[in-house]
């Protein structure tokens, strides 16, 4: 009380203070005692006047009465009413100071009431701040002042700014109206609506939105499958797995997607269902993404294998051919031997299927495989298959080193009957960083159709100093030979920052 | 190995290899929580600064010392104040050595410095935010070396005491063009004073700021500072 009532320093300011101006934020207690005219400092220090100041305080507190018209004088009071002045404030800064006051300080109700009542008063610009402050604030007292504004304002970033705010300080009674405002004319609300109900918190939400997700229109039955995958609402599996085979195809890539975010293995047989279901090209690739997903989510090789051919037992016989290539993109060594099979089998259509999975393995652990089928392969389309599969598997960045991947090159240019399949072999050579795979690249440097395609798979090896640096005056050498073979200018100036011993930044696409 | 490094610190300059000094790293290092190994190594410190050294040894010295230096240290530091070359080197070790006999050194060299070193030691004296010197830099706020004045004007807004208030309000009277400057040392005051609970001191000052008179973002500093007072727990439970 002491602190209060301490005699702050008129003197003290008086060059800056105009006599004009109130001390709007002074109470009348503290007022009386800065109207002393003792000298700040020597009262500062000055033991007596503390007992002063004290007993003064005292006797103020003894004949204040209680209740509103002290709190309407406290300082509490004092705060909410310096940040209501200011949010009412046409300069964007001073308004920020107070709604950044509003979000950490001057809790309760009655303050949040005292806020929410400066909504109507301002401009759009001003209601979306105060709303997105209300939000952070989290008292959920604010929370009709808003539903009010969202239904009277006519502006769309007010109206989302308040369906925003929801998220924050909403309940499951808003659940309705959310959904609702998922299928808003304006993106905004929209977005403003998913975002809320990824954001409001509840156990009865989740059961809620999942159920709403069964009867919706197709678009907000997606977005709500979306949103209990962000909510990480796994114990809505059935829903998922339901909607994984819909009709309708937004609905069943999102639900798939959401399988892929937080599906089980138990749910893969339904998501085979779904890939089965999943229309071919975007959304099928996409649906046996989301399978690899989940698959990769069981950590031991073997047992993913066997819980992914359990799955496929559950699949009748004559669809599991059209699974061939999501057996490929899981992989394993488990599952070699059974694409195997089909990739040498007597039957040309499940042939293409098998190599088709086979160049589509994460690793290099069936090259050998392809290499086979495109040294027997009587069928050129098929052997043509196999060949890419194989240059595209061998040159892949697994956890092989460099040197094995060249040597994959090597028998792949052996193994290459025309010039675009040694064009192609030349162009995956880049993924080994070796000076080794430079080396091989030279010869074909003097060979017209391919020096293009080798000068850029030589800079593109040279680009990596831990490669060039120790070999510097044999990269300096060929570096040359590239400058003087290319015609690509931006070859050339790869080549000299390398020879410099530079960078070079790759243009974004 | 300390006495070897004691030797190749004579000779010391920044292009040399520091690893011929690591034993003086080490050995301030191992001297941690070890008050007879840190007097040791100080007073090797100190007698290493008072021989014929070269200059970035003697920029060397200073920063061990400003880890390791106590009183005894500041005799031999006060002696670099005066020098051109390691002043601020120096300063750096008294700013950091916390005894008090290191400001009084730094209070002393005040009124026989000049220019650049005068605005050094100032700055040094409110970077230890010396109470005592006071006095001296409200003498120092009219000066007619504009830089000096300036470094006396932060230096006190650095203190920060209400001490430092009142001679910045009466120089504000007479500021011209300094007033910016005065007026900034007086909004740090505040956040000082605040940040030591004194906080009707520290919000009056602010709400002198908030008329319509001052610059926008005077009043803007300002209000935040009101804001920041009224925000206070010992003002909300009144």
């Amino acid at each position: 009380m002491a602190d209060v009532g301490h005699p702050v320093a008129p003197e003290l300011i008086e060059d800056t203070s105009s006599p004009k101006t109130p001390m709007q934020w002074r109470t009348p207690r503290t007022l009386s005692l800065d109207n002393t005219n003792y000298p700040l400092f020597l009262r500062d220090r000055s033991m007596s006047q503390r007992i002063l100041n004290g007993i003064v305080a005292l006797c103020l507190m003894a004949v204040l009465p209680p209740g509103d018209t002290w709190a309407a004088e406290n300082p509490s009071e004092d705060l909410v009413q310096m940040i209501v002045k200011l949010i009412g404030d046409s300069d964007k800064e001073f308004r920020a100071a107070g709604l950044d006051k509003l979000r950490t300080s001057a809790k309760g109700a009655a303050a949040t009431q005292q806020f929410t009542s400066m909504l109507k008063k301002l401009d759009p610009q001003g209601q979306v701040a105060l709303l997105n402050a209300l939000a952070d604030r989290g008292d959920a007292s604010a929370r009709s002042s808003i539903l009010e504004l969202i239904s009277s304002s006519k502006d769309d970033s007010v109206r989302a700014a308040g369906i925003a705010a929801l998220g924050n300080l909403g309940s499951a009674a808003d659940l309705p109206f959310l959904i609702k405002s998922l299928a808003a004319a304006s993106n905004i609300e929209q977005a403003a609506a998913k975002q809320s109900l990824i954001k409001i918190a509840g156990e009865s939400v989740s059961p809620a939105l999942a159920l709403e997700s069964k009867s919706a229109s197709p678009a907000v039955r997606a977005t709500l499958i979306e949103v209990l995958a962000t909510r990480r609402a796994s114990e809505e599996g059935p829903t998922f797995v339901a909607a994984a085979i819909d009709d309708n195809g937004q609905v069943r890539s999102a639900a798939m997607n959401a399988l892929g975010q937080i599906g089980r293995p138990e749910q893969l047989a339904a998501m085979l269902a779904g890939v089965l279901k999943a229309a071919k090209g975007g959304e099928r690739d996409s649906a046996e993404r989301n399978v690899v997903s989940v698959c990769t989510r069981i950590d031991n090789q073997d047992q993913r294998a066997t819980k992914l051919i359990e799955a496929l037992n559950t699949i009748p016989v004559s669809d599991r051919d059209e699974l061939l290539s999501l057996v490929g993109r899981v992989g394993g060594k488990k599952l070699i031997d059974f694409v195997a099979d089909i990739a040498f089998g007597n039957d040309s259509a499940r042939r293409k299927l098998g190599i088709d999975a086979l160049s589509k393995w994460p690793d290099a652990s069936v090259a050998d495989k392809l290499l086979e089928i495109v040294n027997k392969a009587s069928d050129p389309a098929e052997r043509n298959q196999a060949f890419q599969g194989y240059v595209k598997i061998g040159a892949t960045r697994d956890n092989r080193n460099d040197k094995q991947r060249l040597d994959r090159m090597k028998d792949a240019m052996k193994a290459a009957k025309t010039p675009e399949e040694q064009t192609l072999v030349i162009n995956r050579t880049r993924t080994s960083y070796d000076v080794d795979a430079v080396r091989f690249m030279l010869p074909y440097l003097d060979q017209p159709p391919f020096a293009q395609a080798t000068c850029e798979t030589i800079v593109e090896i040279a680009h990596h100093r831990e490669v060039r640096d120790p070999n510097k005056a044999e990269f300096d050498k060929i570096l040359d030979k590239v400058i003087e073979v290319t015609k690509d200018p931006v070859v050339v100036d790869r080549a000299q920052r390398y020879k410099r011993g530079e960078t070079w930044e790759r243009p974004k696409k | 190995m300390l006495d070897t490094a004691f030797d190749a610190l004579k000779t010391f300059d920044w292009g040399s290899d520091l690893a011929a000094l690591a034993p003086i790293e080490d050995a301030a290092t191992a001297s941690h929580g070890k008050p007879e190994a840190r007097q040791d190594l100080e007073n090797r410190l100190i007698t290493a600064l008072k021989g014929i050294l070269t200059r970035d040894a003697q920029d060397y010295i200073c920063r061990k010392l400003a880890n390791v230096g106590t009183a005894a240290a500041v005799p031999a530091l006060a002696g670099l104040l005066v020098n051109k070359g390691n002043s601020h080197m120096s300063r750096f070790a008294l700013e950091q050595i916390p005894a008090p006999e290191a400001a009084s050194a730094l209070r002393d060299v005040l009124p026989k410095v000049n220019g650049d070193l005068k605005v050094g030691v100032i700055s040094s004296i409110g970077a230890r935010r010396d109470r005592v010197a006071v006095d001296a830099l409200s003498g120092l706020l009219a000066d007619s070396d504009a830089s000096v004045a300036r470094a006396a004007t932060l230096a006190l807004g650095a203190i920060g005491s209400a001490e430092s208030v009142t001679a910045l309000q009466t120089a504000l009277r007479a500021a011209g063009d300094r007033r910016q400057t005065i007026i900034d040392a007086i909004l740090s005051c505040a956040e000082s004073l605040l940040a030591n609970n004194q906080i009707a001191n520290a919000s009056s000052i602010y709400k002198a700021f908030t008329d319509e008179s001052q610059p926008r973002l005077v009043r803007l500093a300002a209000t935040r500072g009101l804001l920041a007072c009224a925000s206070q727990p010992a003002v909300r439970s009144i």
